[in-house]
């Protein structure tokens, strides 16, 4: 039983960093319909970044959050105004972002890997290797960390969706676009704004990826299939469905991991989402119809 | 000077053809219309042009003798024409009254919302009942009234309705256009297409009746109802059905 939970404590942490990732992601699909190929090559980027700010300025990664975030909203907002606006209204439009994302998520991997090799990278903070004791239990300090910090970030998305005007603006876009326009919300600038927000949260994610997922450039494959797993299993574009979904795989994954053998850990992963999708094909708080 | 004019508007969908040719077509304060026709004759696409959904291909829209060029559709909504679609179009996953808020999302002014929002709750009782109930949840005849209480919300000079009573009971259709009578009371411009002729030019004062993409008749509403031209060639179905949709 003990057991048991440490293992449901690790996979918790685990889910809440997920959950962070997978909200960007969601965001960007929910608002402006884009599968966002690139944005785990976002979070790589960002981690590469935490990872020198550590080395050659000495700056903490939890720290890094605070430029890393309105540096990547800018990123985002330029990266959706440059790029994104040209193929709106295109008939073909979802499948054209698929494209495009592709295409941006090559460019910077290329960039990444000209500029800092494919060798592994991992910042080492101090509170890398600390523990809390909690009764029987250990809680590994940096994930705690990260873990909490990735709450207290979806929290603040929350409220900003719940209670602020270009909050309302987002979640009427999210849930009809044609009916937004027609109460007049901009949804060129809210677009932008939800991809910049979306890019800023790859950005947090990236201090945390830093530390605890050691990275390098080609690495995002691997990681946006994880998070396109989070998305579909939560119903593209719903926010508490890539939160729930981040946290059921989390625990699920390290269950596995524990009782059968690490090298089951993905497979239980992907299992467990084709599992659910057999019985609910639209996601957990997916809508029936995804145009 | 009309109040809204529409000048020789060319507009269609994609690469598809003219759905309007060169129609134009003048709107009077205080008076409310019913745009009837057959399908087809571009009744849903003049309202998006008007809209600034659709941009039209040639032409104009001039509201208070000023044109939109290509305006944006919350930069019509904000000179004051609001535009209730087919689908009635609420949002599901939000609350009445964050539907009603949002209604006015371009009003900074809170107390001024707030007032807006009693009013749309006086003339629609059953939305103060239901105020934290999620849109998607409620009937049809429900989310029609919430969508003409959203379109109040912004205060507008005009209100288009895109077939108010579709796919509604005829005693909720009814309903419907009661309200509609109380919106024009108002002082609301009220522009409308309804499929059920004879019941929206009942309500109107003008009628237009549009085919192939122009307009082929207008006038009062109750000399179009007369005409055994147009009651034969527009309104022979809606006749025949005894006013039901």
């Amino acid at each position: 039983m003990t057991e048991i939970l440490q293992v449901t404590i690790f996979g918790l942490l685990l889910g809440g960093v997920y959950a962070l990732f997978a909200s960007g992601l969601t965001l960007a699909f929910g608002v402006m319909r884009i599968v966002n190929l690139a944005h785990a090559v976002f979070i790589v980027a960002a981690a590469y970044a935490t990872f020198f700010a550590f080395e050659e300025l000495g700056i903490d990664p939890l720290v890094s959050i605070i430029w890393l975030v309105p540096l990547f909203f800018i990123l985002g907002v330029g990266l959706y105004m440059t790029f994104f606006v040209r193929i709106e209204g295109s008939p073909r439009y979802v499948e054209m972002t698929v494209l495009l994302t592709f295409g941006i998520a090559i460019m910077i991997e290329g960039l990444l890997g000209w500029r800092f090799t494919g060798i592994y990278r991992q910042t080492q903070p101090s509170y890398l290797t600390d523990a809390y004791f909690w009764g029987d239990y250990i809680v590994p300090a940096g994930q705690l960390y990260a873990a909490l910090l990735s709450l207290i970030l979806l929290i603040a998305l929350w409220l900003f969706l719940r209670f602020t005007r270009v909050g309302y603006g987002i979640r009427a876009t999210m849930q009809n676009r044609d009916a937004a326009q027609l109460v007049g919300v901009n949804v060129r600038r809210v677009s932008a704004i939800s991809f910049g927000i979306s890019t800023a949260f790859a950005g947090a994610g990236g201090a945390f990826m830093s530390y605890l997922f050691p990275f390098f450039p080609f690495r995002h494959w691997q990681w946006i299939a994880l998070l396109l797993a989070l998305v579909v299993l939560g119903g593209m574009g719903s926010l508490k469905g890539a939160v729930a979904g981040a946290l059921i795989l989390g625990v699920a994954s390290s269950l596995v991991v524990d009782q059968i053998g690490a090298g089951w850990g993905p497979m239980a992963f992907y299992a467990a989402l084709f599992g659910i999708l057999l019985v609910r094909p639209q996601g957990l708080f997916g809508k029936e119809a995804v145009a | 000077m009309a109040l809204l004019e529409i000048r020789n508007v060319n507009a269609g969908y994609g690469k598809g053809p003219d759905i309007l040719k060169g129609l134009s077509l003048e709107v009077e304060a205080g008076t409310s219309y019913c745009i009837i026709g057959p399908n087809g004759a571009g009744k849903s696409t003049l309202l998006k042009v008007i809209s600034g959904l659709l941009p039209p291909r040639s032409g104009e829209v001039v509201f208070r003798d000023v044109p939109f060029n290509g305006a944006r559709p919350d930069q019509v909504l904000a000179s004051g024409i609001c535009f209730v679609p087919q689908d009635q179009a609420v949002f599901p996953e939000m609350s009445v009254k964050e539907n009603l808020t949002i209604g006015a999302y371009l009003e900074k002014d809170r107390s001024v919302i707030k007032e807006r929002m009693e009013r749309v709750f006086d003339l629609f009782p059953i939305l103060a009942e239901r105020a934290s109930q999620d849109g998607g949840t409620m009937s049809g005849g429900q989310q029609q009234m919430l969508a003409l209480g959203r379109a109040l919300m912004i205060d507008p000079a005009v209100m288009m309705l895109d077939e108010p009573s579709l796919g509604l009971a005829p005693q909720i259709a009814q309903q419907i256009f009661s309200t509609i009578r109380e919106l024009e009371a108002l002082g609301i411009t009220i522009v409308m297409v309804e499929q059920n002729a004879v019941r929206g030019l009942e309500l109107a004062d003008w009628g237009v009746v549009l085919d192939l993409g122009i307009v082929r008749f207008e006038g009062p509403a109750d000399t179009i109802l007369d005409d055994p031209r147009i009651r034969e060639l527009y309104l022979g179905k809606a006749v025949g059905s005894g006013g039901t949709t």
